[in-house]
């Protein structure tokens, strides 16, 4: 088995969803869930980067992968901004107290 | 199995690429978890080197790092006292236990799978010598709906944050 073949970044990209999954699952502030979210997409690029280049062999996978990237970046955008908007009107970023849905 | 510079270099990688994930997950500090996603980032674009991707690779160096890190940084600064900032990223005891346990499962049955997985090669294709020129083919191409729909997408993204986070007229 060689060092760099497939199995090796399949590995490191399940270990980075895992860890993305249990940071949004046991967070309990916005911006630590948002660091799993994070996590979970860059696992998904690394996965279709790599079965682009080492099975697949064309550019069709890292095509994808970039558009997960511009996505990732439009969401952080967006996400930052609902934060500061929570945090202006309620004080705390703590997701467990932020139970209302209309002001 | 004869280990070679290239092999070395990439388990260094590897290393700085899943280590912070770690403190992401464990670390009651919600600064400490960004500065480590800050090396996992590093580590993946190190990894698309290894996968002959360059502009992915500096795309990653330059959106990921340079733009959603530093982002995520501001956030924390405008919403955090800073004095309090060790108890600021607390963990869900119940929630990390049930969790914990179905990352493990997940684990077990993705590695039972990998054990015998074959990947269907794409015959003997040559991969291209540089990647860019072929991305921009494709994306003037065969992605060019994609493309533009994105573009769009990006421009909503732009009038949307500032909408929803400017100061409240009065």
């Amino acid at each position: 088995m060689e060092l760099t073949g497939i199995t090796s970044y399949i590995i490191i990209s399940l270990i980075l969803f895992l860890a993305g999954l249990l940071t949004v699952v046991s967070k309990k502030s916005i911006i630590g869930i948002f660091l799993g979210i994070e996590l979970i997409l860059n696992s998904a690029a690394l996965n279709f980067a790599a079965f682009s280049r080492l099975t697949a062999r064309n550019l069709e996978g890292q095509m994808v992968s970039m558009f997960v990237i511009v996505l990732a970046a439009a969401e952080a955008a967006i996400a930052l901004a609902l934060l500061l908007a929570i945090y202006k009107r309620y004080r705390d970023i703590n997701a467990d107290n932020l139970t209302t849905l209309k002001w | 199995m004869e280990i070679g510079m290239r092999d070395i270099v990439f388990l260094c990688v590897a290393l700085l690429t899943t280590i912070p994930c770690l403190i992401v997950v464990f670390s009651r500090n919600v600064l400490y978890s960004a500065f480590a996603l800050f090396f996992t980032f590093l580590g993946t674009s190190g990894l698309y080197f290894f996968l002959d991707a360059e502009f992915l690779a500096i795309t990653q160096v330059v959106v990921y790092i340079g733009g959603v890190s530093v982002l995520l940084l501001f956030a924390i600064l405008l919403t955090k006292n800073v004095d309090e900032i060790r108890k600021t990223n607390m963990i869900s005891g119940p929630r990390m236990a049930l969790a914990g346990a179905a990352a493990l499962a997940l684990l077990g049955s993705f590695l039972y799978a990998l054990k015998g997985a074959r990947w269907a090669m794409n015959g003997n294709a040559a991969y291209p010598a540089t990647t860019i020129k072929g991305l921009g083919d494709l994306l003037l191409s065969k992605y060019l709906l994609p493309f533009e729909i994105v573009s769009i997408l990006l421009l909503a993204v732009l009038v949307g944050s500032l909408v929803i986070s400017r100061r409240s007229v009065q």
